[in-house]
């Protein structure tokens, strides 16, 4: 019969006696380190009292080498499960991303190969199809860029109009989520010229952009701003109303994987490559990325900046 | 007209598999969540006019997943034939759907015939486990009485309720009383998959069967275990 045990993952389950082995034998080498001091302070037996100093520095040492030794295996070890589980988890995530426009591709395929259809219900299906299209594409892109811009700094950075970019970037989030024009606000100037990658600074800013609207909640409310901070720097800030991240998940949404929460209970289409890929263009560009939140609910805020400004806005333009 | 409830949370899936399962003549609804799904479950139990005939169930599911979901019918008493729909089609996640309670299952992406043909499979297995044609409506094993119409065993004063699989087990113990049934003619008949499937789901529905049926679950009366070779039931 299924119990709670169907709820935890294989890696779950199998990772406890590793650990719990790790943590007793560190257990059995603190009390043997402490036990054999205190047996060798009693015993006389090793005669010269110098001698006796001399095992006992020495043994003193090697005890606290081996238990050190074992606090590190099981550091590794711990870390080591983590990254599996994301691992499994990105599978899971990538596998559901992949599989589920491909089931419903194929399920309307077979209804129109098998239904008579009216001309509308049909315009209709094939309007899905498409979408289904472009959600596919859109996770092989993010696999792809994921490997692509991994740990690689900009070979070749060009002058490139940022604001543009990001102002670009914002229209095609709206038709992409069906948004009204205006609904993703951009303050900020007209132009700022930066050095950079423009096909990877796109990439960066569409994932965030696609984060705010994804993470909404029933009204998207998101805003945009863009400027440079006085010390050659361009900024980038994208606020959302959203679920928020909570304190906990904070320090590893960059992470390479990470998605909040279990695969199999997934509440938002995604394979945990987004923030990841940002994260790495934004080091390519030799900038930074920095998220707040003030918690679940209370919306968060991504901040990239990027080192390169080329000269300082022509004039604010707050719109 | 048999209901079924489409569990799914992607859009576009349930949209398309509604509209196939309604020009096929069903009554069609959909939940979006394993959440919402459990509350439209239990809103139409014990009204045998809306209750559904067969839920369509996704293990992907915000919230609650599909195993979770299988698992709280079951536990609640809920016996509604389960077919479960996943991306994940390893042989472990065919396994762990059945244990969860699931009466099928079919893997993402699905042949749209497959799935219809699925969906009137479980129908009649549940109808065949019902039947009057192949032998008696009732069976008496011991001091228990099983009604193969309403899937209730009566034990005591007691009833037990019997999920669609249990009774399948079950009818095909009852049929065979006497002789040697072995795991891969029970995975094949009553689950419906390849005869070398490695699972425990049938050892588990035959300790759950043990329970209903003998005074001693560990040392069997009726439903004994002939080691290496399969069940032998004798009433």
């Amino acid at each position: 019969m299924a119990s709670g045990g169907s709820q935890l993952s294989a890696a779950q389950r199998s990772k406890w006696p590793h650990v719990s082995m790790g943590v007793a034998l560190i257990v059995v080498a603190v009390a043997l380190t402490v036990g054999w001091q205190i047996l060798g302070a009693e015993a006389p037996s090793l005669g010269r009292p110098t001698l006796r100093w001399v095992v006992y520095f020495f043994g003193s040492v090697l005890s606290l080498l081996l238990i050190g030794g074992l606090v590190l295996i099981v550091i590794l070890l711990l870390r080591e499960v983590r990254l599996n589980e994301q691992q499994s988890n990105f599978i899971s995530a990538v596998t559901h991303e992949l599989k589920t426009p491909v089931a419903s591709l194929k399920l309307y395929l077979d209804t129109l190969r098998l239904r008579e259809l009216p001309e509308a219900r049909r315009d209709d299906f094939y309007r899905t199809m498409d979408q289904d299209l472009a959600r596919l594409n859109a996770t092989i892109n993010s696999v792809l860029n994921a490997a692509m811009y991994t740990d690689r700094p900009v070979v070749d950075p060009q002058p490139l109009d940022f604001a543009r970019l990001v102002k670009r970037a914002i229209e095609l989030t709206q038709t992409r989520h069906q948004l009204a024009a205006g609904t993703i606000a951009y303050q900020g100037p007209e132009s700022l010229r930066v050095l950079g990658d423009a096909t990877a600074l796109e990439t960066a800013t569409l994932n965030l952009l696609d984060n705010a609207v994804k993470y909404s909640r029933d009204t998207v409310e998101v805003g945009v701003e863009v400027g440079s901070n006085g010390d050659g720097q361009a900024f980038l800030r994208v606020r959302d109303e959203g679920v928020g991240i909570t304190r906990t998940h904070l320090p590893f949404i960059f992470k390479r994987f990470y998605r909040i929460g279990p695969e199999v209970r997934r509440s938002r289409p995604g394979t945990g490559l987004g923030l990841y890929i940002v994260r790495s263009v934004v080091k390519g560009h030799k900038g930074t990325v920095h998220a707040e939140s003030a918690g679940p609910d209370r919306g968060s805020t991504f901040t990239i900046t990027l080192p390169g400004l080329l000269d300082a806005p022509a004039r604010p333009d707050h719109g | 007209m048999a209901r079924v409830l489409v569990v799914e949370d992607e859009v576009h899936l349930a949209t398309g598999i509604r509209f196939n399962l309604e020009l096929e003549g069903y009554s069609v609804e959909v939940a979006g969540d394993g959440g919402q799904a459990l509350e439209q479950l239990r809103a139409v139990r014990g009204s045998p006019a809306s209750a559904f005939d067969i839920v369509i169930l996704d293990v992907m599911l915000p919230g609650l997943d599909g195993f979770q979901v299988a698992d709280r019918m079951r536990q609640g008493g809920d016996h509604t034939p389960v077919l479960m729909l996943t991306a994940k089609s390893l042989p472990e996640d065919v396994v762990q759907g059945l244990e969860a309670g699931a009466d099928d299952y079919l893997a993402k992406p699905f042949e749209l015939s497959v799935l219809l043909a699925r969906v009137k499979g479980l129908l009649r297995r549940r109808d065949w486990a019902r039947s009057q044609s192949d032998g008696a409506d009732t069976a008496t094993i011991g001091d228990a009485v099983v009604d193969f119409r309403t899937f209730e065993l009566r034990t005591g004063g007691e009833v037990v309720h019997l999920t669609l699989l249990e009774a399948m087990l079950l009818k095909l113990l009852v049929q065979n009383a006497g002789r040697v049934v072995s795991k891969a003619e029970i995975l094949e008949k009553v689950w419906n998959v390849s005869p070398d499937t490695e699972t425990r789901a049938v050892d588990n529905f035959i300790a759950r069967l043990r329970r209903y049926l003998e005074a001693d679950p560990r040392a069997p009366r009726f439903l004994h275990t002939v080691r290496g070779a399969g069940y032998r039931l004798t009433p």
